[in-house]
């Protein structure tokens, strides 16, 4: 697994991200109970840990600054208050350790905690759901075996009426759970059949990648065509070849997957730089082949604003005589290119063609200034990047608040990145000083 | 979380200190984290990174080859700070090595670690015995074992980069590793080490307070090889990361805010601390402990200018040795073309540095030197060369890239004793836009220096010879490095010195005078972080003594 990165403000800012006011449907921990771990043969255990890899797990459940793998207690600030993530090491007192394996097996296909509390949704267990018996039983097996027991409890979860009242999910779960295991479709190939399950059950791409409707379910019909996940937005990842990803090569996606960057299409950051630090570069090949086979064939979704692929925008710029021996006294910087050239040049280059090496991404052809919404721009100046794939630890520094480089106001972070849009990206999209106010406070 | 108060424009906090940099800095996130309240004043701005990037690529190239770190920098008005490009003479130099003290420095909050090549290096364990080891100098009332774990912590709050490599270590005696190993040596490193390591010479890596990974919210250094005038993406420690702790925790950081009074009551202790903002209005600042850490020529200048009643010859003077001692290491640079191109000029600015006569029994006789091997791109000097052999279009461009390629560029740093001669004053006749007075220096190097010059020049000779080397040149006027010592000294005696081992005033038991002007050696090596480990040990004294109270 990835190493213990350093604190990077937002982490973990997936779907429940995306949990504002309007409908809060939150992670809860599982809880005690009373059973012993019975010996699994090494095949399964090993098994279970891919699987808990490509489940991300740790994703919520290990804390990032420095917490024990699966001990949770991992702190996410949330509008409603701080939603602790639970303990699912087999301490038998503050974790899974008293589960039966149809106790945990309901936990994770039915979100029901072996106390019969409902979990929220942050949990995906709807995703999860799909998962086979067989895979279900190797989790298992690596988590009561494998996992190093830790007997301390998170802080717990303590949200205000009405968020607080779990029964509701009775009715979501009617609502929108589908108890049913995946279901291979035999006029499809294997590699194919390989694919969805991974995509739908075991990464539960469509947690980030699906809009949700007003219930925070994912939207029937509209299934990977992109969604927004405060503050970032998980882009449409259809084969659509305008507002999805047809316009990459299979190759591309794939490389895309193991490491986080296609140079110039696209580099990972904010959750999807998790999921492949994570999860995804530690995918067998076979599986990601498999993902981005079965991604090639789902019903491609358009959006009907957009006319060109977010990463066909933009070309370089030509910025330096405009800047050169004007004057701009002892203030500010003022205008968007001097503010690009003073902030964001030395690493991106002037003209925004990034470093040779690509180490520094190039700006134009790039979905980040090309896509039709800000959010991953906005974000990616006020929360920076920090990757951890393909043996390289890839950051950028964030330019918000707590920014040790600069910290920039609304104001110069919208008027860099309506230069950057305007130069590079997406020339239809504007950025006004509240929509980076909006980002700053993560939502 | 405990917060100052303020009240019409007045300050009150349980620590108020005058100066955010390293020093001020490094005490306020200390203090913080104890609990205590904690104002910080700066005489000069806060500063924008992107528009000092800008002011540097807007400066013209005489600006520029002539290393001007300051002009650059945003100015408070009423706070200034040496100027040379013009010259803005806010510091007389007198005496006859007084243009060898024409420092640089900043008056902004983060100070001068604005601009610095964030060389982490520690005293040797002798540097705290010159007197006893080498009949010369000062001794330090405390040891190197006594500083050793503050400089530990010290390398843990900037994020130091230094070899994990015992033999590589200057000095090895550590009690724990550096945070990170050292930045790796490039090809110019490593093949002027295989040259001239057999000759004693001991090249080794520079610790610096930079990563060559992310650390702690920076980014990694990947080679502008512009530290000095700015690093342009904030890979190099600076103190406003301390600054923007300290803040984020509750402190008080007032920029533009210039101290010049100091009230002293009962036990001579202080009592206030008095500042103009930038509309000239005069508050004053309130507190159980005091620091001054405005740097090795600011705080003593302060201290004189603060002189009252009580204190007639200035704050913390008694032993009338504030503002005497002032040291800097004396500075010459050797430069030559080698027979081999060496591409000097990658990565961050100084990487590595002879260190094989930083010590030995010469020393009782004449100064110890180190050789930092310069890594600035050499690119604006083999210009300006290859333009006045009179070449042009691709002759002129090959002479350029051969220059950059051979060209090799030794700054050397010799060792001042401390001479109480050597003295900061209040000008007589020269006041700045407060009213203030300015600074006089008076200062000179005598034999110790000297021969310690003609024994470097000898080395250089040498090192020439085993790089065959043509255009050797080495200068002859003596350079200022900009790292301000002495002039607060430190003692057991309060006769003879301003402060104590914990850097803490002898003549008022609530100020500290943490920084480079307490020490009382300056060995050959940048002063920083042995200003930073003070810092701690004078943190660590001050929460004593405010927990006891």
């Amino acid at each position: 697994m990835a190493g213990p990165r350093a604190s990077s403000g937002f982490r973990r800012p997936r779907f429940w991200r995306r949990l504002v006011p309007a409908a809060a449907l939150w992670l809860l921990g599982f809880s005690v109970g009373v059973h012993a771990a019975p010996a699994y043969p090494e095949e399964t255990v090993r098994r279970g840990q891919y699987l808990a890899v490509a489940g991300d797990c740790t994703g919520c459940h290990t804390n990032p600054r420095g917490g024990a793998p699966f001990a949770g207690g991992y702190g996410i600030v949330s509008p409603l208050g701080t939603i602790w993530s639970s303990n699912i090491t087999p301490s038998r007192a503050a974790g899974i350790g008293a589960y039966t394996e149809s106790q945990f097996t309901q936990a994770l296909r039915e979100g029901i905690r072996a106390d019969g509390t409902h979990l929220y949704p942050a949990m995906p267990y709807p995703a999860y759901t799909g998962l086979s018996d067989e895979d279900v039983h190797a989790l298992f097996a690596y988590f009561q075996q494998a996992v190093a027991p830790v007997d301390t409890r998170p802080p717990k979860t303590r949200l205000p009426f009405p968020f607080n009242l779990r029964v509701s999910m009775v009715v979501w779960n009617a609502l929108f759970l589908r108890n049913t295991r995946f279901e291979a479709d035999p006029s499809k190939s294997a590699a194919w059949n390989r694919g969805a399950y991974v995509v739908t059950a075991l990464e539960h791409c469509g947690d980030c990648h699906t809009p949700r409707n007003l219930l925070m379910a994912e939207k029937s019909g509209r299934a990977f065509a992109g969604g927004p996940v405060k503050p970032w937005y998980a882009p449409n990842i259809t084969p659509d070849p305008i507002s999805g990803i047809g316009g990459w090569s299979h190759q591309e996606i794939v490389q895309y997957l193991k490491t986080g960057a296609v140079s110039p299409k696209s580099q990972a950051a904010g959750g999807m730089a998790e999921a492949v630090s994570d999860s995804l570069q530690y995918l067998h090949p076979e599986d990601v082949d498999a993902i981005v086979t079965y991604l090639e064939t789902i019903p491609p979704i358009r959006a009907d604003t957009d006319t060109r692929a977010a990463f066909d925008f933009g070309g370089p710029a030509d910025f330096e005589t405009s800047v050169r021996g004007v004057d701009t006294g002892q203030g500010s910087l003022a205008g968007g290119a001097a503010l690009y050239s003073g902030n964001c040049a030395s690493c991106h280059q002037p003209a925004g063609t990034g470093t040779k090496d690509q180490t520094f991404p190039v700006l134009f052809h790039n979905t980040v200034t090309g896509a039709s919404q800000a959010d991953n721009l906005i974000s990616t100046i006020l929360h920076g990047v920090d990757r951890d794939a393909d043996g390289h630890r890839v950051f950028m520094p964030r330019f918000g608040e707590e920014s040790y480089i600069q910290p920039l106001t609304d104001e110069q972070i919208s008027t860099i990145s309506n230069y950057v849009l305007q130069t590079f990206g997406n020339p239809n999209v504007l950025v006004s000083t509240k929509d980076v106010a909006t980002a700053r406070k993560g939502h | 979380m405990k917060v100052p108060v303020v009240t019409d424009g007045d300050v009150t906090a349980d620590v108020v200190i005058i100066g955010a940099g390293v020093v001020g800095a490094m005490i306020a996130d200390q203090l913080v984290g104890e609990g205590q309240s904690v104002a910080m004043l700066d005489s000069g701005p806060r500063i924008d990174r992107g528009q000092v990037v800008e002011n540097w690529r807007d400066m013209p190239i005489k600006s520029r080859a002539g290393s001007d770190y300051q002009g650059l920098y945003p100015q408070n008005p009423y706070a200034p700070a040496p100027l040379y490009f013009p010259p803005n003479d806010y510091i007389d130099l007198s005496g006859p090595d007084g243009q060898s003290y024409a420092q640089d420095y900043i008056r902004a909050v983060g100070g001068t670690t604005w601009h610095w090549a964030a060389s982490c290096w520690r005293h040797l364990p002798v540097d705290f015995r010159m007197k006893s080891a080498y009949g010369v100098g000062r001794d330090w009332p405390i040891s190197y074992d006594d500083l050793e774990p503050y400089y530990c912590r010290a390398e843990e709050e900037m994020g130091v980069s230094g070899p994990h490599d015992l033999a590589l270590q200057s000095p090895s005696q550590r009690s724990r590793p550096y945070p990170s190993d050292m930045v790796p040596w490039g090809y110019s490193d490593t093949r002027f080490a295989r040259v001239v390591d057999p000759h004693g010479y001991n090249c080794v890596p520079i610790p610096q307070a930079r990563m060559v990974q992310p650390w702690n919210g920076r980014p990694a250094c990947c080679g502008n090889n512009n530290c000095m005038p700015i690093c342009p993406i904030g890979a190099m420690y600076n103190a406003v990361h301390h600054v923007q702790r300290v803040e984020a925790r509750g402190a008080l950081v007032l920029a533009d805010s210039v101290a010049y009074r100091i009230d002293t009551g009962a036990n001579n202790r202080v009592t206030a601390i008095h500042w103009y903002d930038s509309d000239r209005r005069s508050h004053k600042a309130t507190g159980r402990a005091f620091v001054v850490a405005c740097n090795g020529i600011e705080t003593p200048h302060l201290l004189l200018m603060a002189a009252n009643k009580m204190n007639p010859e200035g704050i913390a003077n008694s032993s009338d040795q504030v503002g005497r001692n002032m040291m800097d290491h004396s500075g010459f640079h050797c430069t030559f073309l080698a027979d081999e191109p060496l591409w000097f000029g990658r990565g961050p600015e100084q990487t590595s540095c002879m260190v094989g006569f930083r010590d030995g029994a010469f020393r009782s006789e004449y100064s110890a030197n180190k050789m930092i091997l310069y890594n600035i791109t050499r690119a604006i000097p083999a210009t300006e060369q290859a333009l006045k052999l009179g070449l042009v279009g691709q002759a002129l461009d090959d002479e350029i890239r051969r220059r950059v390629a051979f060209g090799v560029d030794i700054s050397i740093s010799l060792e001042p004793l401390p001479d109480p001669n050597n003295r900061l004053t209040l000008s007589k006749t020269r006041r700045d836009t407060l009213g203030l007075a300015c600074p006089d220096i008076y200062y000179e190097l005598g034999p110790y220096i000297h021969k310690g010059y003609d024994a470097a020049c000898d080395q250089l000779r040498h090192i020439g010879t085993l790089f065959n080397a043509t255009e050797f040149a080495i200068t002859t006027k003596l350079n200022a490095n900009n790292h301000l010592m002495g002039g607060t000294i430190m003692g057991s005696d309060p006769k003879d010195s301003v402060v104590d081992g914990n850097c803490r005033a002898h003549d008022h038991d609530n100020l500290w005078l943490p920084g480079g002007g307490a020490m009382p050696s300056s060995s050959v090596v940048n002063s920083t972080l042995s200003m930073a480990a003070l810092a701690l040990k004078s943190a660590d004294d001050i929460a004593s003594i405010l927990r006891k109270s």
